[in-house]
């Protein structure tokens, strides 16, 4: 178990400084119907990415498609920081990115299906703000896509 | 809508995001344990859940904690490290001889995760990277861009956790960590060059060692204070 206060005092100030104030004005949309109707798309800030797409930069606010159909499993991660253990991550995927568990909830029923395409991002080195267009270009495709609901997942 | 999950609970309370669900988990493991699928979709239902509330912003904390790691059954590092040769041979020979030590292990590693690696993200092989960082090393002419050296050493990284937990069984993440970055001739190398951009005028160099080694395990394999590191 970690807690920031378990944390180094420089990790834990270096953590708190990214304790920015909200975006914008509050949005809030209200769910329309049940969860076993929904699309679902997963969203990642882990840095993850095939191998034959590029990796991620030092400091890089693009985005990487992962397609539904692909195995997870050959997901690799050119994530920035070094500041997480990959160890677990190297062990399962889906620790990180649990796409193999929304298959599981897509097969029972419980959600209605998932989106062709999920995405990952690389939170590291720049403020929200720089990732401001490529969250749009998502919101559209995720829109196009007629996903529902995005479950977020940082690292 | 979104929902999703929140490590940083100071740093979701502050941003407000619709709704998120905080977990007490290490950082780098926001679903809590690595092949408990039960665990995970204990984590995911949690969220999912949160969907359906009223109103928000929504900020709610998971109930349970992360698996214990049990140390009784805990497995130990795959590897058994001979104790570092400080300037002896050279460079490119020590990191080449504990390379040729990891291979076999790597290999197991690659049969029982059924091919799955992490390693593969610079599009030179591992061993001609470490001859290259060796290289860079011996002739004390250390890199001065990360252009190369970020995609290479996140691939020996990789390469040398994956040998290090090659056997089935349970692992203890920090027990992995310390092994890598103290008793390893890869984590002293880039340790050497921690230091070399810490040190450097060039505030670039600076950002750049961050990327390369914890400030923690820096501190604890060279017996500096962390924070002296910042």
């Amino acid at each position: 178990m970690v807690r920031l206060s378990d944390l180094p005092e420089y990790e834990r100030e270096h953590l708190l400084a990214k304790s920015l104030p909200p975006l914008g004005p509050p949005v809030w949309v209200t769910i329309q119907k049940p969860l076993s109707e929904m699309r679902v798309a997963l969203i990642t800030t882990a840095g993850l990415h095939y191998r034959d797409d590029s990796a991620f930069a030092f400091a890089d606010a693009t985005f990487r498609p992962i397609d539904n159909e692909e195995d997870a499993g050959d997901l690799v991660m050119s994530h920035s920081s070094v500041n997480f253990d990959r160890t677990s991550f190297a062990e399962d995927v889906n620790i990180v990115f649990p796409l193999d568990r929304f298959k599981e909830l897509e097969a029972q029923g419980k959600v209605g299906s998932l989106a062709a395409v999920h995405y990952s991002f690389m939170g590291a080195g720049l403020p929200p703000a720089a990732y401001e267009q490529g969250a749009a270009q998502v919101a559209g495709m995720l829109k196009q896509d007629k996903v529902d609901a995005v479950f977020l997942t940082p690292v | 809508m979104t929902t999703g999950i929140s490590l940083v609970r100071e740093n979701t309370a502050s941003m407000q995001p619709p709704r998120a669900l905080w977990v007490p988990f290490p950082l780098g493991r926001p679903l809590g344990k690595a092949g408990d699928a039960n665990f995970q979709h204990q984590v995911i239902q949690h969220g999912l859940e949160l969907l359906s509330r009223g109103e928000g912003p929504v900020l709610e904390d998971f109930p349970l904690d992360v698996p214990r790691i049990d140390h009784d059954v805990v497995q130990a590092c795959s590897v058994s490290f001979p104790p570092k040769q400080a300037n002896k041979g050279g460079w490119e020979a020590r990191l080449l001889g504990e390379f040729n030590l990891l291979e076999p292990w790597y290999q197991l590693s690659l049969r029982r995760r059924k091919g799955r690696t992490l390693v593969g993200i610079a599009p030179e092989p591992p061993e001609e990277n470490l001859k290259q960082l060796a290289a860079h090393l011996d002739a004390a002419n250390l890199p001065q861009t990360i252009a190369w050296l970020k995609p290479a050493t996140d691939d020996l990284k990789a390469l040398y956790i994956e040998a290090m937990t090659a056997q089935p069984g349970q692992y203890d993440d920090a027990e992995i960590t310390r092994q890598f970055w103290q008793e390893t001739e890869l984590g002293a190398a880039l340790i050497v060059i921690y230091e070399h951009f810490q040190n450097a005028e060039a505030g670039h160099l600076k950002l750049f060692a961050r990327i390369l080694a914890p400030r923690e395990a820096v501190g604890r394999a060279t017996g500096i204070n962390g924070e002296d590191h910042a």
